[in-house]
């Protein structure tokens, strides 16, 4: 029923007094080390822990064809030891601090993380410098690390009608940018790769000269500095070069595709090539990015946005509708809409009731009511994401990777109240063009789910 | 911003149905203050003070999950579902509109036990007054209307259609069916595209009235307010509702006794594996123990025996966990995993091979790493208003000691390779279990 469904802010004016002044909200400390590696510290008290994150500046949108995915394996690899450590030890001796620990691998960076009693911090320094520069990567951990890729591949991915439609739909989208691959690679490409690629991409990306460090938890930022410089400080920098260019060509009319695929319901995905804070050009264009994020909540922000009040609740075309944007990327990205149409409805009609959506956004303008919610919503958000450590560290270091300042979430809410009804109309009008889609649709492809089991029962042990 | 992120998690383990819950401090860490009460109308009160953030959780959890749903499968969780969508006074977008105008989050969930409905708000006074206002209307004033009903019936089937084809949905539909045979916990929490044509909007209504009742609730409150105010808001929320009677309990399920093997032949390039029994409920003396033992074997992630066995050492899959799952009764016990088709088999072995070792024996050394983790991990485990709100939720309406979050710890402390060995053998019988496998396993 009532599930808010996106994580980052939505908000109010009319009821918004400041609320920093409740609170005294720390702010980040920002440092450099002389090996330009740079250092963000939050301070958090509220209990006696620490969240530890290193985040690279390299994923899926910095490989080429043929090579996908190598971001990703690589982030596995990191785990099979260095000249001081066996494979899976960096993780046991972690687990005995009581610590937990992962890592993720995204379009535009890779980042290990440790959350960690406060007292462990060195430690967690020492061992992730340590894998900055000595991993030892053998042949043969990285075929048996290979397999376990190509299932969770198949995990992700292969058998799920909804992983795979978003695959084809976001190669269908991009052409020519990076964008065009999945974060985890192809699996043909998957099976090609050797432990020769997975050194050279290491060689090149993993340096501290590309890479931030983010702490948040019971620290102060001075203390963090020093252990920084003790534990980073030591490892060299590399020579980095940007990726190549691949700029997404641009898009001269409609794209579209169907899968058929093991599903029951149909369900559709379209989307429009649109801006980020990061490939804006200009003020104005920052500007649309915003007015953007505030079209993308007024649409499907919580409950009251219009796609699920319109569309699920009065039309009852669809069963559920979603928008989703991100102006924090990298790269050229997606303003994207998802639907799965009511039982008995054509895919086509679910299509035709976003248009009708999104035609309404280019000729009328928002309400002011729209716009107060959108604030409201946005400056509620900004203070529960202070309840997690780990989030607050995850946007700090998403932000610092694809160049954008540590302080933007801070400043967000202030940027959307700039926003007026007719901004919004704007890039409803520029961006979301009929010219400019992608659609892609998914049908049941008609097979049966053979359900015949057999039951084979044993009264002993059938080993 | 960062809405739907596209990341992959190096282990994402999947998801355990159950979170196994945690623990503990430590003489020396800092505890978790939990006040616990009962209002006026007989609903239990949990809360703990957190005043650094200006904000407030809040959830009510009712003995109403879909062990009560009798014949009418999935009308716990569609009642849930359907709980605050329109009150006397508010239509269904004015309730909506009311919180979203706020930045207050409304939530609700099911499961076999319980149906619970939550808030999250900011804490300032005119805020806050709103929001509770507001919610204490979901709770006791919702109406259930035909048109809404008709809606969320259709899009419950979509639901339900979807899931049909989901060979992990199958693979754990199959499970607790056949763990469970007649019990209420046997069939989906969801209902079935069969079951749910037999819910009516007056079996619904007639649920929520005997369920949904101050005696049958536990409210659980963390955040800004002190506790004079949160008795009032605890007295609030019930002030409308009747005392009515607590849900009586369930009986326990009956081991099978024998094992079984299900085969079910799917589509699908990977085969859906699980291995299952019987295991214990919540607040079972031997507890600590098989929480021990199940973090050695394949609770912990990466440094579990399962997880060396079965994807360190030979590439066989992303993901391969155990857990057991405590509720009122029984919970299952499993170990799960998904695999190429191919090696299905191959896995199973060494999935039986790495379990008997286990019940063998294992290294003191293994022991002692996991009770380091479990007991130095504990301040995480309480380091946000939300986890905490879980656990005080779980001690509450689970009926555990107050001082359970101290208690715990002390228990992985003392427990000896011995008695996780002889829990695990008096309750783990390898030749018992039940075997499934969804896919085209060779």
């Amino acid at each position: 029923m009532l599930f808010l469904k996106k994580t980052f802010p939505h908000f109010a004016t009319g009821l918004m007094l400041s609320l920093v002044s409740f609170t005294s909200i720390a702010s980040v400390t920002e440092f450099t080390l002389d090996n330009q590696m740079k250092v963000l510290v939050k301070q958090d008290n509220r209990a006696p822990v620490v969240v530890h994150q290193v985040w690279y500046r390299v994923g899926s949108h910095f490989e080429h064809s043929g090579k996908t995915g190598i971001s990703h394996i690589l982030e596995h690899m990191m785990f099979k030891g260095t000249k001081d450590l066996k494979p899976g030890e960096f993780s046991k001796i972690v687990s005995k601090m009581g610590g937990s620990e992962n890592a993720f691998t995204s379009t535009d960076f890779t980042a290990y993380y440790q959350v960690v009693g406060k007292q462990h911090l060195s430690e967690v320094m020492r061992l992730e410098s340590d894998r900055m520069r000595n991993i030892i990567l053998t042949d043969e951990e990285f075929i048996k690390e290979r397999d376990v890729v190509t299932e969770e591949r198949r995990w992700r991915t292969e058998d799920k009608p909804s992983g795979k439609l978003y695959e084809q739909f976001k190669a269908t989208a991009f052409m020519s940018s990076p964008a065009h691959h999945p974060v985890i690679g192809w699996m043909s490409d998957i099976r090609s790769w050797t432990a020769e690629d997975a050194r050279n991409w290491y060689q090149q990306w993993y340096a501290p000269n590309n890479a931030t460090l983010v702490v948040v938890g019971d620290v102060d930022p001075q203390d963090v500095y020093a252990l920084a410089k003790k534990h980073y400080g030591k490892n060299k920098p590399e020579e980095i070069t940007a990726p190549r260019p691949q700029v997404e060509i641009a898009q001269e009319g409609e794209r579209r595709i169907t899968l058929k695929g093991a599903t029951k319901t149909p369900s559709i995905l379209m989307g429009f090539h649109a801006p980020t804070l990061v490939t804006a050009k200009d003020e104005t264009e920052k500007q649309e990015v915003f007015a953007l994020e505030v079209l993308s909540s007024i649409l499907d922000g919580d409950d009251s946005a219009r796609l699920t009040k319109n569309l699920v609740r009065k039309e009852q075309v669809v069963a559920s509708a979603g928008a989703g944007y991100d102006g924090t990327d990298r790269l050229t990205t997606l303003f994207m809409f998802s639907a799965t149409p009511s039982e008995g409805v054509p895919p086509e009609k679910a299509e035709a009731a976003i248009w009708q959506e999104i035609n309404k956004l280019k000729t009328e303008l928002v309400s002011q009511q729209e716009l107060e919610r959108v604030l409201a919503q946005s400056e509620a958000q900004y203070i529960y994401h202070q309840d997690s450590t780990q989030s607050q560290a995850n946007v700090l270091g998403s932000l610092v990777s694809v160049g954008l300042p540590a302080d933007t979430l801070d400043t967000w809410v202030d940027e959307l109240r700039k926003v007026t009804p007719e901004q919004v109309r704007a890039v409803a009008k520029k961006y979301l063009h009929e010219d400019k889609v992608t659609v892609a649709t998914l049908i049941p492809n008609g097979k049966q789910v053979k359900k015949s089991a057999n039951h084979v029962s044993h009264a002993g042990g059938a080993h | 911003m960062k809405n739907r992120i596209y990341h992959i998690p190096k282990r994402g383990m999947k998801a355990c149905l159950v979170v196994a819950s945690m623990l503990l401090s430590f003489s020396a860490m800092a505890t978790v203050d939990i006040q616990s009460w009962q209002t006026t109308s007989g609903a239990k009160v949990m809360y703990v003070q957190a005043n650094q953030l200006p904000m407030l959780d809040i959830e009510v959890a009712f003995d109403a999950g879909s062990a009560r749903d009798a014949d009418s499968w999935g009308v716990a969780a569609m009642t849930s579902g359907l709980l605050g969508t329109a009150t006397s006074k508010l239509n269904e977008d004015q309730v909506s509109e009311t919180f979203n105008s706020i930045g207050a989050q409304i939530g609700s969930s099911v499961t076999r036990d319980s149906a619970s409905i939550s808030i999250r708000t900011l804490t300032r006074p005119e805020i806050m007054q709103t929001a509770l206002n507001t919610f204490e209307t979901l709770i006791s004033d919702t109406q259930f209307t035909k048109p809404i009903f008709d809606r969320e019936m259709q899009r419950l089937k979509i639901g339900l259609k979807q899931k049909s084809v989901e060979p992990q949905v199958i693979s754990n539909e199959t499970l607790w069916k056949t763990l469970y045979g007649n019990h209420p916990y046997a069939h989906p929490t969801s209902g079935t595209l069969e079951s749910v044509e037999s819910i009516t909007l007056d079996s619904l209504k007639a649920f929520y009235k005997k369920y949904y009742v101050a005696s049958n609730a536990v409210i659980s409150i963390v955040g800004n307010v002190n506790k004079a105010q949160a008795k009032e808001i605890a007295e609030k929320l019930m002030q409308n509702l009747p005392k009515g009677q607590k849900a009586p309990g369930l009986v326990a399920p009956k081991a099978i006794n024998k094992h079984k093997s299900i085969t079910i032949d799917f589509d699908s390039t990977q085969t859906y594996y699980s291995l299952a029994q019987l295991g214990i409920e919540r607040g079972h003396p031997d507890y600590a123990a098989l929480f021990v033992g199940n973090h050695i074997l394949g609770g912990s992630g990466f440094g579990s025996l399962l997880m060396e066995e079965v994807r360190e050492k030979r590439g066989l899959v992303y993901s391969v966990y155990s857990y057991f799952a405590p509720q009122k009764v029984a919970g299952p016990f499993l170990i799960g995993l998904s695999t190429k088709n191919a090696s299905a088999l191959e896995a199973d072995k060494v999935v039986r091979e790495t379990l008997d070792g286990f019940l063998k024996d294992f290294t003191d050394e293994k022991l002692q790493a996991i009770k380091d983790n479990l007991i130095g991990g504990f301040p995480l485990r309480i380091d946000s208003n939300a986890k905490i709100l879980g656990y005080i939720s779980m001690i509450g309406f689970y009926g555990l000691p107050l001082d359970y979050l101290e208690w715990f710890p002390k228990q992985i402390e003392q427990v000896t390779k011995e008695d996780v060995l002889e829990a695990w053998n008096m309750h783990i019988k390898p030749d018992e279990m039940l075997k499934i496998m969804v896919g085209k396993p060779e």
